[in-house]
């Protein structure tokens, strides 16, 4: 009776050895390496340098590899997310506006201290330019494309609603909206249009004198960058990443990690927020 | 100041080794600072070139601060103080300066303006600063201008180090190298020119010096052409030595050493107390034997008396030649005047033996005056002037031939005779000198013949001189000549005087010089007699035998020059001298003149009688007139009268007288008044 008894625990045994081995592939999946896009905002050396510590925190706060990716440009950014190939993405507002069906946004960043941004529209002070009607056939150098939420889509909403159309101004594109500004310092544009915070940034003050030019319109003050993951994404991980990134700025280590990446603080976020951004690029942009 | 020649190698050497490398240098700074340039230059076109390639893109994008990266990249590289990036309308897209560059801080103070392209504006054109432009297109589309500043400063500068590092280097080098060359030159060049400076000082002390010859270059030539030049110097030396101090005729010493042998002398004399004796030699009638015999048995004749002369003398006397035919002898340590007497008389014996000179015996004296040290003097030049004023006296006034001591007597005769010669100079212009005449007459008959021109000194201090007296002086010293021509210019002006006033004063005999003689003296009668209208037969030359020592050939032309015009020749003074008959046969007189001195015996001295006797014959067989001098008495009248003398003259027949009394002398001859006279028998 012993030895049957022994025999028999030594059957269970192998049978779980049997089931564990089966059954690690199916865990080693559930905790696979999680794919963390950010969007072209720097050069893909800088971004990796910028972006590597926190992925470094995710990783620990979560247990699993992330893997950080960079694009060398904002179509092959955006073809990885319409390929849904990012677990984890921080774009603009009318990256996450156009990818809302297959993204969830969760979380915003703070940049000098604020999670809002607002577009804003300048021009040189003795340019004689004082109101956006002014600016009918004039050129226009937005900072980045056609899809840069604060650098475009803001200011031709203004300019909208100021009751321009398109192509009643002429828009040029400066890589950023930093460059927007100088631009027209260097009057190669009547007006630029950029963001609210661009013009207390060290590199335009270093550059030129921010002095000459003015604010000619500013808009509403609109949530900063989104941070979102993928709608399938399990909500107990969407959670944890949510509450990893906003508990980043209570610590040290948390505060250099949002050093390194040039950010102040990641404050929560859900769709609601970016209704505002929706209705100015429906404007903008139109139905799609 | 004055610079030696290793000194002045040395600077030139230096000067040129600075000069080259100064140059060498400057060049090599200047070719390096134009290729830095160029480099540069090189450097900010490639950096233009990179921009323009790479700023379409960011120009084209408004990335501005991409291009602020471009220029400040681009400024980051040395020297480039600007960087612009402009549009094409000029307006600066980005720039970047070097605000820390002295050019740009000059600008930026001065104009305070932060105006950039105005900025360049100031900087263009700038010596220090390289201002390069670059297009920058796309497509062929001008986007806009690179501008590219760069700061020749760091090149100035590194210039001026270089510059600074080479002239030390350069200094140390040319200073290290003038020192090396001026080691070498002063041991191979200034070390030999010491040499021969010390040789050639050594040469002009009269030293010999031979300097060593240790190479064959251009200094071991001049070495040998030196020790070779200093040989012959030497010799010249010598030859010029032997020149100056010996006689190149006898071998003898000359005066110059005859004098300082003497100077030498006296010094030992002095120290040692001793006395010597200067001897003076003077060969008698030395003169005719040149003219007889030819001067090259006169030479002879004097060399082998200076041999004789020696020969008698010891080895430390000295005999020397001192002109002519003077010869010297110093006798030293002599102990008393005899013992000079007898060396003297050795002399005389040397001198007079005879020498057969080409076949012929010839036959020499001399007189001879002696000085002693230091009765005499105590410097050779006293000795030798009182020896030779002893000599003087010996031939003068004795006997030819003997040796005299010198006394100061003898000084005083030649203060006396110096201070004739010196008033006899200025006694013509003075008038002092007159004729006086004294007649001639026929010893048979008393008929006036004509009368001897004398000549008369009447001396202003001294009164009346003898001719006997100052005759001689004048000889000697040449006067004779002047004053022999005025007596005749003087007897043939008053000769036709007298003819003009229809006075016969028959003839005039003039004695003449055998000094006169020697001057062509016929000529100047000729002229004389052609001036005064003299007829031939007027006058009368009474010569002495001296004159016949003379040169035979030309005595002979002078006599038949005067014999062609007619002159009449007497014979005067015959028996006191050598009293040649060859003289009579040889040359032709038309009278002799019998001395006073046989005259004033007759008929008395029995000697004196023969004489004139013997006299009287002789030039009866010659065909002569004769004169007989000094008749002071009937009885010497009567007695040459009965000999057949021809004419007398003397105080019997007349005084000698002046011009005045002579012309009344004359008057009364002609006017038939006798004259007073001694004589019965004329």
């Amino acid at each position: 009776m012993r030895d049957w008894n022994c025999k028999w625990l030594r059957f269970v045994h192998l049978l779980g050895l049997i089931a564990t081995a089966a059954a690690a592939p199916v865990i080693q999946a559930a905790e696979g390496p999680l794919i963390m896009g950010v969007f072209p905002r720097f050069n893909a050396s800088e971004t990796t340098t910028r972006y590597t510590p926190l992925a470094d925190y995710l990783h620990e706060r979560l247990g699993r590899k992330i893997i950080l990716v960079t694009s060398r440009d904002f179509q092959s950014f955006w073809q990885g997310i319409e390929e849904r190939r990012y677990d984890i993405v921080q774009y603009n507002q009318y990256h996450y506006i156009r990818s809302a069906k297959t993204y969830q946004v969760i979380a915003h960043n703070k940049e000098f201290g604020k999670s809002t941004i607002a577009g804003v529209i300048f021009v040189r002070k003795d340019s004689g330019i004082t109101s956006l009607a002014q600016l009918r056939g004039r050129t226009v150098l937005f900072g980045g494309g056609e899809d840069a939420m604060i650098g475009y889509i803001a200011p031709v909403y203004m300019m909208l609603q100021a009751g321009l159309k398109k192509d009643e101004f002429k828009s040029l594109f400066a890589v950023t909206p930093i460059n927007s500004v100088i631009g027209v310092y260097h009057k190669q544009a009547d007006a630029a249009g950029t963001g609210d915070g661009v013009i207390g940034q060290p590199a335009i003050r270093n550059a030129i004198n921010t002095d000459e030019l003015t604010a000619l319109a500013v808009s509403e003050q609109l949530l900063h960058l989104p941070w979102s993951v993928k709608r399938t994404m399990p909500a107990q991980l969407r959670k944890t990443i949510q509450s990893s990134l906003v508990d980043l700025e209570n610590s040290e280590a948390g505060k250099n990690v949002l050093k390194a990446a040039l950010l102040t603080g990641i404050g929560k976020a859900e769709d609601k927020d970016y209704e505002p951004h929706r209705k100015m690029v429906r404007a903008v942009m139109g139905p799609r | 100041m004055r610079l030696g020649l290793g000194a002045k190698f040395t600077l030139t050497v230096l000067f040129i080794l600075a000069g080259t490398t100064a140059a060498n240098t400057l060049y090599d700074l200047n070719a390096s600072a134009r290729f830095h340039e160029q480099q540069l230059i090189e450097r900010g076109r490639a950096l233009g070139r990179l921009i323009s390639l790479v700023s379409p893109e960011a120009i084209l994008g408004y990335d501005f601060l991409q291009l602020n990266d471009y220029t400040r990249e681009v400024c980051a590289q040395p020297d480039v103080v600007y960087g612009v990036i402009t549009s094409p309308e000029g307006v600066a897209l980005s720039s970047y300066i070097d605000g820390s560059d002295p050019l740009i801080k000059k600008q930026l103070d001065r104009t305070g303006s932060r105006d950039m392209l105005k900025l360049l504006q100031n900087l263009d054109g700038q010596d220090g600063l390289i201002s390069l432009q670059f297009p920058i297109t796309h497509d062929g589309k001008l986007l806009g201008h690179f501008l590219v500043g760069l700061s020749r400063q760091a090149l100035q500068s590194e210039f001026r180090r270089q510059l600074m590092i080479k002239i030390q280097v350069l200094t140390a080098v040319v200073l290290f190298l003038s020192v090396a060359i001026y080691a070498v030159f002063r041991f191979n060049v200034l070390h030999p020119i010491q040499r021969l400076i010390a040789a050639s000082r050594n040469v002009g002390r009269g030293q010999h010096a031979i300097v060593e010859v240790k190479s064959s270059d251009e200094l071991g030539l001049l070495a040998r052409a030196f020790n070779t030049m200093a040989e012959g110097i030497r010799e010249e030396q010598a030859k010029l030595h032997r020149q100056a101090n010996f006689d190149t005729l006898t071998g003898l010493p000359n005066r110059l050493m005859a004098f300082d042998r003497i100077d030498k002398e006296i010094s030992r004399a002095k120290r040692s107390g001793e006395r010597f004796a200067v001897l003076f030699i003077d060969l008698d009638d030395f003169k005719s034997v040149n003219d007889s015999l030819g001067h090259a048995i006169g030479d002879r004749l004097l060399v082998g008396i200076g041999a004789r002369v020696q020969a008698v003398m010891r080895d430390a006397d000295t005999v020397a030649r001192l002109a002519g035919d003077e010869f010297l002898v110093l006798a030293s340590d002599v102990v008393s005047e005899a013992q000079v007497e007898k060396v003297a008389e050795r002399l005389l014996q040397a001198v007079a033996e005879p020498q057969e000179l080409d076949g012929r015996k010839v036959v020499a004296h001399c007189s001879i005056g002696i000085a002693l040290y230091p009765d005499n003097g105590d410097n050779a030049e006293t000795l030798v002037a009182n020896a030779d004023n002893a000599m003087y006296q010996a031939k003068t006034t004795q006997q030819q031939g003997t040796a005299t001591f010198f006394t100061e007597e003898m000084n005083t005769r030649l203060r006396n005779r110096v201070q004739m010669e010196q008033d006899l100079r200025v006694a013509i212009e003075l008038g002092q000198l007159t004729l006086n005449f004294q007649p001639i007459v026929d010893t048979v008959g008393g008929r006036h013949r004509g009368a001897e021109v004398l000549l008369r000194w009447n001396h202003p201090e001294r009164g009346a001189i003898s001719p006997a007296e100052f005759i001689p002086v004048a000889e000697a010293d040449g006067q004779i000549v002047e004053i022999g021509d005025w007596v005749l210019e003087q007897a043939c002006r008053y000769w036709s005087a007298w003819r003009a006033s229809g006075i016969d004063s028959g003839f005039l005999a003039i004695n003449i010089s055998r000094i006169q003689f020697r001057r062509r003296f016929s000529a100047r009668l000729a002229e004389l007699m052609s001036i005064h209208d003299i007829p031939p037969k007027a006058l009368e030359l009474e010569i002495t035998e001296s004159v016949l020592l003379d040169d035979h050939r030309q005595v002979a032309e002078e006599l038949s020059s005067l014999r062609a015009v007619g002159i009449k020749l007497s014979l005067d003074d015959f028996g006191t001298g050598y009293s040649s008959l060859s003289y009579l046969k040889r040359f032709r007189f038309d009278a002799l003149k019998i001395d006073r001195s046989f005259v004033a015996g007759v008929p008395g001295d029995p000697d004196d009688v023969l004489l004139v006797k013997a006299i009287l014959a002789m030039a009866a067989g010659f065909g002569l007139k004769v004169v007989a001098e000094g008749v002071e008495n009937h009885d010497q009248l009567s007695f040459v009268a009965a000999q057949g003398c021809d004419l007398a003259q003397g105080y019997l027949i007349a005084r000698p007288m002046n011009e005045d009394l002579y012309r009344g002398y004359l008057k009364n001859l002609q006017a038939g008044v006798e004259p007073q006279r001694l004589s019965a028998t004329l």
